[in-house]
């Protein structure tokens, strides 16, 4: 397919520690983009087209993404980069992106863009670290939880989600209850060529539920407008997420469809953040049985551009979220495998879930992406078992 | 600082707070703080530190955001700067 490139100069500069979430963010500037690039100085950017457009449509393209620029860099915090954790020199034999042989063992099977089926490697990887880390909410006596995947749309709205994260935000609807919508449906139902199901949209009933973007938020809803007569949670579970990407979706490292495994803290603020570092301390120890290079460091949420400068900055300042920033040795990169977060009393104040002296709950969790694991993992130690450290004898393969 | 600056600095943050978190200036109390109202939440808070800036033309860094919790602590924050 050929493709068309525009450059252009960056009405501010984008400071460098913006240069990631600022390209990211393109994606969502207009459906021709094919992929958008910020040059390191942050001054120029360059968009791939999926067709060539004309004058009056590249200064239409110019104009959004410079409003993606202005509301992100214009009066922007430099976050407060705290490192609480760096072991990315841990000795590692391997270089290579487990992508490629991954493929060509058939051990990943893309169903679409951001969408794997994982092979029988993969998965028994997969358990693995499932086991370690439910090892982990044992340690807590953590008690088990099983969530839905589907999540209601007035849940979301409650707790802000859609003014945070629109961009990500993935739906579920149905046909209509009308024998005629159904009939139609049934017979003329056809995929066009890029995948997209010929239906005419009043055809399906208005949204009421989405796919979930995480585990903590059922947990959360569940004791809503409650009090907690013990004044303290502790839970976890495991469940699919859904956070669509556009073009940044990529391999495993950066899945519409994922796995997360959380261990969810809900209480005083004290013991929210007492456990959140426990947490922590324990999973040092994990990660170094089984030779994880990795680091771990403050970090903020992808939101949406018109939310972007002020919650990022407010999660960087209270220093809410640490990434375990996995080494990616192929791309002299790294990867977030998981994170320890802290919420204050905010999920407590918008559903009203309260501790026995009526004050708001705080919460925290702790939680790992199973699929990025499994690739990190890769990432570092190869295919050959023999390489692999003593840890990990139990895979069985 | 004398009596008559330290109630224009306290007005000032009155007029400051009603207007980044919307409220009234009869919910802003001398001991009001981060947390007390629903308006004061971290979008909120966020919105105060970007009125500050405006106002009294300061750099606030995320250290300082972390700490300008309450009207105590913006007061004493804007008395230190008018002393630097």
């Amino acid at each position: 397919m050929p493709e068309f490139t525009y450059e252009f100069t960056t009405s501010e500069v984008v400071p460098e520690f913006l240069v990631g979430e600022v390209q990211s963010k393109l994606a969502y500037v207009d459906e021709d983009i094919n992929k958008a690039t910020v040059s390191p100085a942050g001054d120029r950017i360059t968009l791939h087209l999926r067709q060539s457009p004309d004058k009056l449509r590249l200064a239409e393209l110019e104009e959004k993404t410079q409003r993606v620029v202005l509301s992100m860099v214009k009066g922007a915090y430099k976050p407060k980069v705290q490192v609480l954790e760096d072991h990315l020199d841990r000795p590692i034999p391997y270089n290579l992106d487990p992508h490629i042989e991954l493929a060509a063992r058939g051990e990943i099977s893309q169903e679409t863009q951001g969408v794997f089926a994982l092979g029988p490697l993969v998965s028994r990887l997969i358990n693995y670290f499932e086991r370690r880390f439910l090892e982990l909410a044992d340690s807590f006596e953590a008690a088990p939880y099983r969530f839905p995947t589907l999540i209601p749309a007035r849940y979301l709205e409650r707790v802000k989600y859609f003014q945070a994260f629109p961009h990500s935000l993935t739906f579920a609807t149905h046909l209509r209850e009308d024998l005629d919508a159904i009939d139609h449906f049934a017979q003329n139902a056809a995929c066009q060529h890029d995948g997209a199901l010929t239906v005419p949209l009043d055809t399906f009933s208005p949204i009421q539920t989405l796919l979930s973007p995480a585990v903590c938020y059922h947990l959360y809803f569940a004791l809503a407008d409650q009090s907690l007569p013990q004044g303290k949670v502790v839970a976890t579970a495991v469940g699919n997420c859904f956070r669509y990407e556009s073009i940044n979706l990529s391999s495993l490292e950066r899945l519409w469809n994922f796995t997360m495994r959380e261990v969810i803290f809900i209480g005083e603020k004290e013991f929210v953040l007492e456990n959140r570092e426990i947490a922590r301390q324990r999973m040092s120890g994990v990660f170094e049985e089984i030779g994880l290079a990795y680091r771990v460091e403050s970090a903020n949420d992808p939101f949406f551009i018109g939310e972007f400068r002020k919650q990022a900055a407010f999660q960087s300042a209270f220093q809410l979220k640490f990434e375990i920033r996995a080494r990616l040795p192929f791309k002299d990169s790294t990867l977030a495998v998981g994170s320890y977060n802290y919420h204050q009393d905010f999920f407590g104040r918008h559903l009203n879930m309260t501790l026995p002296d009526g004050s708001p709950a705080h919460t925290g969790c702790v939680a790992f992406g199973l699929e990025r694991m499994a690739y990190a993992f890769l990432a570092q130690y190869g295919f050959d078992p023999r390489d692999w450290p003593a840890a990990f004898k139990e895979v069985g393969l | 600082m004398d009596d008559h600056q330290t109630t224009i600095l306290a007005q000032n943050i009155q007029a400051l707070l009603v207007e980044a978190l919307r409220i009234t200036q009869a919910q802003v109390t001398p001991d009001l703080a981060f947390g007390d109202l629903p308006q004061w939440d971290s979008m909120g808070h966020m919105e105060v530190m970007m009125l500050l800036e405006q106002r009294y033309n300061v750099e606030i860094n995320a250290d300082t955001i972390a700490t300008l919790t309450s009207v105590a602590a913006i007061s004493a924050y804007l008395q230190e700067r008018d002393h630097a």
